[in-house]
């Protein structure tokens, strides 16, 4: 059983047909190929899954695909700016928040969900925002700096 | 896996209804984070489910309204809306605490208040009715509701008067864990003698519950120190009394109790 959705992928739009049982993880990254997007936990804890629907942050182990239909969804691979990283991505290198790399495409979309509402985030602001996305080895702060950086 | 499933997405209630009556072996889905992780871990809730119906794209579901009494949200409504809401900030600090602290804001941004209910975690068909929660609430995963209803609106009654409450939620960790214990207190305190009372647990207790018992010794009695201890370790014993001894209850009474008497005491001398 499959459905038709239309949706805008990073800006443009796009026309897919899913089965309704496909996750929106699943989705993006084994049907549209976008594989900066991970699956961690498969249960919502993690954070790893972290995309951008209409603006707000949410886990894409956690949606069907068919439920973007008429939304917006912005992956990891949406913050490419003129063929480059953005300056959130860049921050995250200067401040050393990246190591093994796994939490990271999350972490960059929890913070730019934060971002997009909130300019200007106080550190608490920061922790609330990335509070559902977890690391193992950088610690956070150097991410938590990264962020307040990219103001 | 998830198996393959019908899935449609109703734009009405009435559309909603009909899809419920008709089809067999179908579930709703609002937010999706118990239904999801339900199916994917093959939870025997799930295993029959034959069809799902998405409530997200009917708009009144997800509205939060104000009459003069009282405040009207929509079973749809996220967790997050409730938390931005400034209607329910004025009115029921108390419902936007316990809100912020659901999950992590990805599942606040998803997660539903009507399917918290609905889900019952220790955590309308031809006719619409209205019940207390505490009807609503059977057992753990279970409620009142038919296969054929669906949850429309939680309607709040505006408190009258001067209340003060207080809330906390114990987990493994400070933010972003499931509650072991959580209580609530909201106190009327009139001339140092308590007016009105309403005390309740989540997580301590199979279900999430008032205690009618405890909330009748303390009407009308005058405020001491004795009088909250009193109540707190009383409502510990009833506790146990309905979830029997388990292994962590060495552990939880004493917690438990301790944090009836930090929240009665907050409720009183209205300390956030």
């Amino acid at each position: 059983m499959q459905k038709e959705i239309t949706f805008t992928l990073n800006g443009k739009v796009q026309h897919s047909t899913v089965n309704n049982n496909r996750r929106l993880v699943d989705f993006i990254r084994d049907d549209l190929k976008l594989t900066g997007t991970k699956e961690g936990c498969s249960v919502g804890e993690c954070g790893a899954c972290t995309v951008i629907v209409d603006k707000s942050a949410v886990c894409s182990c956690l949606l069907f695909a068919v439920q973007i239909d008429g939304l917006e969804l912005v992956t990891v691979e949406g913050l490419e700016e003129a063929g480059g990283l953005s300056m959130l991505q860049q921050k995250f290198i200067e401040h050393g928040a990246v190591q093994c790399g796994f939490c990271t495409p999350g972490m960059l979309m929890s913070s730019y969900a934060l971002l997009l509402k909130n300019p200007n985030p106080s550190v608490d602001d920061v922790k609330t925002a990335l509070a559902g996305n977890l690391c193992r080895c950088t610690g956070y702060k150097q991410i938590i700096s990264a962020v307040l950086d990219t103001k | 896996m998830i198996p393959n499933i019908e899935y449609f997405t109703p734009k009405t209630i009435a559309e909603a209804l009909q899809l419920l009556s008709k089809q067999e072996n179908v579930k709703i889905i609002a937010g999706g984070t118990d239904v999801i992780t339900g199916f994917h871990q093959e939870s025997s809730r799930f295993t029959k489910t034959g069809a799902l119906i998405d409530i997200n794209r009917i708009p009144e579901l997800h509205q939060i309204s104000e009459t003069t009494g009282s405040v009207w949200i929509g079973a749809g409504c996220t967790f997050t809306q409730v938390v931005n809401s400034p209607v329910v900030q004025k009115e029921f600090p108390l419902l936007v605490q316990a809100s912020s602290g659901v999950g992590s804001l990805q599942i606040r941004n998803r997660a539903t208040i009507g399917g918290n209910f609905v889900n019952n975690a220790p955590q309308s068909a031809d006719n619409s009715r209205t019940m207390p929660l505490q009807e609503f609430l059977i057992r753990p995963y279970c409620t009142q509701l038919a296969f054929n209803e669906i949850v429309t609106n939680i309607t709040l009654a505006k408190l009258p008067g001067s209340y003060h409450g207080s809330y906390y939620k114990l987990g493994r960790r400070r933010g972003v864990a499931i509650s072991r214990i959580t209580v609530a207190a909201l106190l009327n305190v009139v001339d140092d003698a308590i007016a009105d009372i309403r005390f309740a647990s989540g997580a301590a207790t199979p279900i999430g519950m008032r205690f009618p018992e405890i909330e009748a010794l303390a009407m009308n009695q005058k405020v001491s120190d004795d009088l909250l201890r009193k109540l707190a370790i009383q409502t510990g014993e009833l506790v146990l009394e309905r979830t029997g001894l388990r292994w962590s209850t060495a552990y939880k009474l004493p917690v438990l109790q301790q944090l009836c008497y930090q929240e009665l005491f907050n409720a009183v001398y209205g300390k956030e």
